[in-house]
């Protein structure tokens, strides 16, 4: 160990060295000159246009707050539409139109409830929790060094153990990250007020006492690299939006562990790791925390679920910047003393765009040494941590859906599996949960069958950095969620190693990652091992054989001609069933898509967009298969009688109402069954199904428009052959029910821009009826003032929107037409022409019915409003 | 086209290489870093405590040693028995100069080559950092080590010098001489 002291020594005596330097706190503020490169947030520098912007009196009246109820939209409030924003040349006749009708409002443009802060200014929560350093001792192995501000429960030793990756000792820089399951028997807070914190640990290697060489590691929350960062930050309490995001337990506590730092690019962990180096005290912790629980984070706006899931699903870089402008609005007028937080902001205000907030990036930006500017890309939201008087960028999403946590790519996840699959296609041992279309199913699909299935998995990356292995095991867990399913992250262990073989194996399905090649000798521990470096992944010979259950009994009874189909039999004999080759799930092809888009280089949000459709697809097919096997389930609630409201008119094939999965026919809804059904059984019995059902029924009371399918509605549009008359309900239902903000988000949220955005609704303009052409036309006006739908609007081919148009003029001019009319006999009123139009949709849609005399009455308000 | 397939691996035969799952074990210090190394990279380096395990393969006159290194903090040689299963050869190593952990030692190797998973293992000692003066001899470290209680295993001490590469060659000759008399039975 004569090389020890070697390597000690410089340390040593830089740790003298520092001393001095590290306990002149002055030193903080002194270096101002690296603070000026950024911006930064004086708030004395309010330029003065914004100061005149600011004091403008708002021109319209206040919505009022609380979810727009039918009556309130019937009442038409009076504030102006800012239906210039709807963009392109269609814009300025759109806008003359509507002036000209003189009474249509927008209320529904921008959500009723009040913006607010994801992190409010002033709000008691920490970004960070707790500051952790461990440090591998020569004696005693890993042990923990220092806690602060408190010392975490639990046990310090398993705690060190995890935050020093195996081989820490011939890597210069890792990280790891970790869950700790926070006991929250004292806290008992239903809206899962999610304490959650992030700690990063660094450490650095070949530092010396007296003893020889003690590892340092020392964490520190924050992020650092740009994108590390963004999980930790997650949504937190959602009582005030009332979206509750399901009983998931006791809060997670993220740990994210930095290990080494050599080569950190990230200049805060950097330089809190020399800090702490220089003097291993608390108080260097001390500075760390508040510095990075200063950040200020207050400006990024709260989005709710739905305005989250479009965010996600978009490209769009302008998606819902409206909002970030709305709360440095709302800022501006706080500074200057006005006591807006009391009030709701004005909804339907213009869409600020003064010249005080830019777009953070531009050259008006750089050169206009703005106060407040819009993030770049609304998905993230820009801020810094001044550390030591430097300011050191971060960037924080701003949707962060659950089960998405840490920094990874599904791309990198799903090449490193699918490249030497492609090569030479890997034969799988069979097995009826995992091997969904035979032996050569695609590994990323058994990796997806696996984990929904709840089975143990494990990534293996022998000689790779255990952060690579933890963002293998976080992209998986990605994967697997969708962002709809949970119970995943709970269960994953992104970096562990040996010592907690023990504890691992009481876990039932796991996901995790680990870099010691000695798990690949104990297929008795996993059921699938994920080998990183060679990509290939292997089913262990002791996996647990499926279980035949009722529900595949009861589906081959039932479908007698498909249930040769079922891959049941987990030996040989399947291997001359067709459904190796016909691909009944649908996954060959899903998995030939995802690779062509990644070879056509779509980013990572894409990929992530298609997973998302493939998960809720599993789960409306399971919710399918649930129904016409034991003919009821719990995956999908909708209340009969809405429904009976939606389908009104309708015969044996409802148009408006109906539910659920839409095939083209009976038969390839039979066959795709057939390839679903061993992993759907599978999945039955799962925690993340059982939390599936429980986030539906608690969704169930949040959304709007309950009882009515638009995802089901819009997918008989896109697959099915309708006729006239069919689809004429669902556009019929579409713009009967679609009005709010948030309906609205509802319907764009089933129509995304990445598959072929409003393209099946403005279908409805080109209807052979007329009636339906004036409504779509109508809904698309209501979808091209909403904040979020004007970019799909946008989107719309330059021929939809000339007959929007067309059609919008053709009203115009009836109108005029009729109440010169009018005028000339004096007789008819506004309430006539309602009662006709609702006799007229009674006549479309009730015929079968009976009931149309009390239809057309009922709506004749509504319509009359809409259409006169 | 199943003869070409074949015909490396015949090959291999004819050469006579083949692999052998080598564990190397010991308490923290001992040198097994360093043996492990100096194998590998025929020269002397610098190691810092192990943090879980190193694993190299050396190969040694057409012999594949796949040797797991492990560390030897007594916190973490709980761990040691999750990497028995396969093991053709375990590597106990000696800081000949640690009197004063000696016991330690006889105390972790009996209770290793006492699992049921080691039972075919070979046993082969190093009595390592005999440069050191005052270091045991091989034949008091069987005395300490109590390796004549020893019944049913083939064993073998050998007296190295990690830093210098003093041994290694021999240690490694007796386990392929070994494992291959093994294989051929």
């Amino acid at each position: 160990m004569a090389a020890t002291s070697r390597t000690a020594r410089p340390f040593l005596t830089r740790t003298t060295s520092e001393n001095t330097y590290a306990n002149g706190a002055g030193l903080a503020g002194s270096s101002a000159p690296n603070r000026a490169s950024l911006s930064s947030f004086p708030p004395s520098s309010r330029s003065a246009s914004q100061m005149s912007q600011a004091s403008r009196p708002s021109r319209s009246p206040q919505p009022p707050t609380g979810v727009m109820s039918e009556t309130d939209r019937a009442s038409n409030p009076s504030s102006k539409s800012k239906t210039a924003s709807t963009g392109t040349g269609v814009s300025s006749q759109h806008s003359s139109l509507s002036a000209g009708a003189g009474r249509r409002s927008n209320p529904n443009a921008r959500p009723a409830r009040k913006l607010r802060s994801q992190y409010p200014r002033g709000s008691t929560e920490n970004h960070v929790e707790y500051i952790l350093v461990a440090s591998f001792d020569i004696d005693r192995g890993p042990v923990m060094e220092h806690q602060y501000p408190i010392a975490i429960t639990g046990d310090e030793h398993m705690l060190a153990e995890l935050m020093l990756p195996d081989q820490a000792h011939v890597r210069n820089q890792d990280w790891t990250i970790f869950f700790l399951h926070k006991d929250t028997s004292q806290e008992e807070d239903d809206q899962e007020r999610r304490a959650k914190q992030e700690r990063r640990q660094r450490r650095k290697r070949k530092r010396d006492r007296e003893k020889g060489i003690i590892h340092e590691s020392d964490d520190e929350d924050e992020d650092d690299d740009d994108d590390l960062d963004g999980d930790d930050w997650d949504d937190d309490d959602e009582s005030t939006d009332s979206e509750p995001e399901g009983g998931e337990g006791p809060p997670l506590i993220y740990v994210l562990n930095l290990v080494n730092t050599k080569q950190d690019k990230t200049p805060l962990l950097l330089l809190a790791l020399e800090e702490y180096f220089k003097s291993p005290v608390p108080e260097t912790l001390a500075m760390l925390f508040d510095a990075v629980n200063q950040m200020d984070l207050s400006l990024m706006p709260k989005l709710s679920l739905l305005e989250r899931h479009l965010l996600q699903q978009s490209e769009n870089k302008d998606l819902f910047v409206e909002k970030f402008e709305q709360m440095i609005q709302m800022r501006i007028a706080e500074d200057r003393g006005e006591g807006v937080a009391d009030q709701p902001f004005d909804a339907s205000q213009d869409p600020p765009k003064r010249p005080g907030i830019t777009r953070s990036g531009t050259k008006a930006h750089i050169e206009g040494q703005a106060t407040y500017a819009v993030p770049r890309d609304t998905h993230e939201f820009e801020s810094k941590v001044m550390y030591k008087g430097i300011p050191i960028p971060i960037k924080v999403p701003v949707a962060v859906m659950p089960e998405t946590v840490g920094d990874f790519s599904l791309i990198k996840l799903i090449q490193n599996f699918s490249d030497g699959h492609a090569k030479s296609p890997q034969s799988f041992p069979l097995h009826p949960h995992l091997t969904t279309n035979g032996a050569n199913t695609h590994p990323i699909i058994v990796l997806v069958n696996a984990l929904l299935t709840q089975k143990r998995v494990i990534f293996l990356g022998h000689n790779m950095p255990s952060g690579e292995v933890a963002e293998a095991v976080l992209a998986a867990c990605a994967l697997a969620s969708g962002g709809i399913l949970r119970g995943f992250t709970r269960h994953a262990f992104p970096y562990t190693d040996l010592t907690k073989i023990d504890d691992l194996l009481n876990v039932p399905g796991f996901i995790a990652g680990v870099t010691n090649p000695t798990f690949e000798n104990h297929p008795e521990w996993w059921d699938l091992l994920c080998d990183l470096p060679s990509g290939k992944m292997k089913i262990s010979s002791r996996i647990e054989q499926a279980p035949i259950t009722e529900g595949l009994v009861y589906f081959q009874q039932q479908n007698p001609a498909h249930a040769g189909l079922v891959n049941i039999s987990s030996s040989s004999s399947s291997s001359n069933s067709n459904s190796a080759n016909s691909d009944l799930t649908g996954d060959a092809a899903f998995m030939a898509d995802i690779m062509r888009s990644i070879a056509t280089r779509a980013g990572e949000r894409v990929i992530r967009a298609k997973w998302r459709d493939w998960v809720v697809k599993f789960t409306r097919v399971a919710a399918a298969f649930e129904e016409s096997v034991y003919g009821a389930s719990a995956l999908y609630i909708g209340s009969d009688d809405q429904e009976v409201v939606t389908t009104a008119g309708s015969g044996p094939v409802g148009a408006g109402g109906g539910h659920g999965y839409v095939w083209c026919d009976e038969a390839s809804k039979a066959k795709e069954l057939a390839g679903n059904v061993t992993r759907i059984e599978g999945w039955r019995n799962t925690r993340s199904y059982y939390s599936f059902i429980q986030d539906v029924a608690q969704l169930y009371t949040v959304r709007p428009l309950k009882g009515l399918d638009l995802h089901h509605m819009h997918d008989r549009l896109r697959t099915q052959r309708l006729s006239p008359m069919q689809s004429k309900e669902i556009y019929f239902a579409f713009c009967r029910y679609v009005h709010s903000y948030d309906e609205i988000c509802l319907l764009l949220s089933v129509a995304p821009e990445s598959h072929a955005g409003l393209f099946y609704i403005a279908l409805g303009l080109f209807h052979k009826e007329r009636e339906v052409r004036l409504r779509t036309a109508d809904l698309l006006e209501r979808i091209g003032d909403h904040e979020a739908g004007q970019h799909w609007w946008k989107a719309l081919s330059r021929f939809e929107k000339f007959q929007y148009l067309r059609i919008k003029k053709e009203a115009e001019a009836e109108m005029r037409l009729r109440l010169e009319k009018e005028n000339q006999t004096g007789a008819a009123t506004t309430g006539g022409v309602g009662v006709g139009m609702g006799m007229g949709m009674g006549m479309g849609m009730g015929s079968s019915m009976g009931s149309m005399g009390s239809m057309g009455m009922g709506f004749s308000p509504v319509e009359t409003r809409r259409i006169s | 086209m199943g003869n070409g397939m074949s015909l490396p691996s015949f090959l291999g035969k004819l050469f006579g290489s083949r692999e052998v799952r080598i564990l190397m074990l010991g308490l923290d210090a001992a040198g097994k870093t360093t043996i492990l190394y100096g194998l590998k990279v025929n020269q002397q380096v610098t190691t810092i405590p192990t943090v879980g395990f190193n694993v190299e393969t050396v190969t040694i006159k057409n012999v594949k040693f796949n040797v797991w290194d492990v560390g030897g903090q007594d916190k973490i040689r709980p761990l040691w028995r999750h990497y028995y299963s396969g093991t053709q050869g375990l590597i106990f190593v000696v800081d000949s100069a640690d009197r004063a952990r000696i016991e330690e030692a006889r105390t972790e190797l009996h209770r290793i080559i006492n699992d049921r998973e080691m039972k075919d293992s070979l046993l082969l000692v190093l009595a390592n950092k005999q440069d050191i003066e005052g270091a045991m001899k091989p034949q008091e470290v069987i005395e300490k080590l109590q390796l004549s209680k020893i019944k049913d295993k083939v064993w073998f001490v050998q007296p190295t010098i990690a830093t210098e590469g003093d041994g290694l060659q021999q240690a490694f000759q007796w386990l392929s001489d070994n494992t291959k008399e093994k294989g051929k039975k």
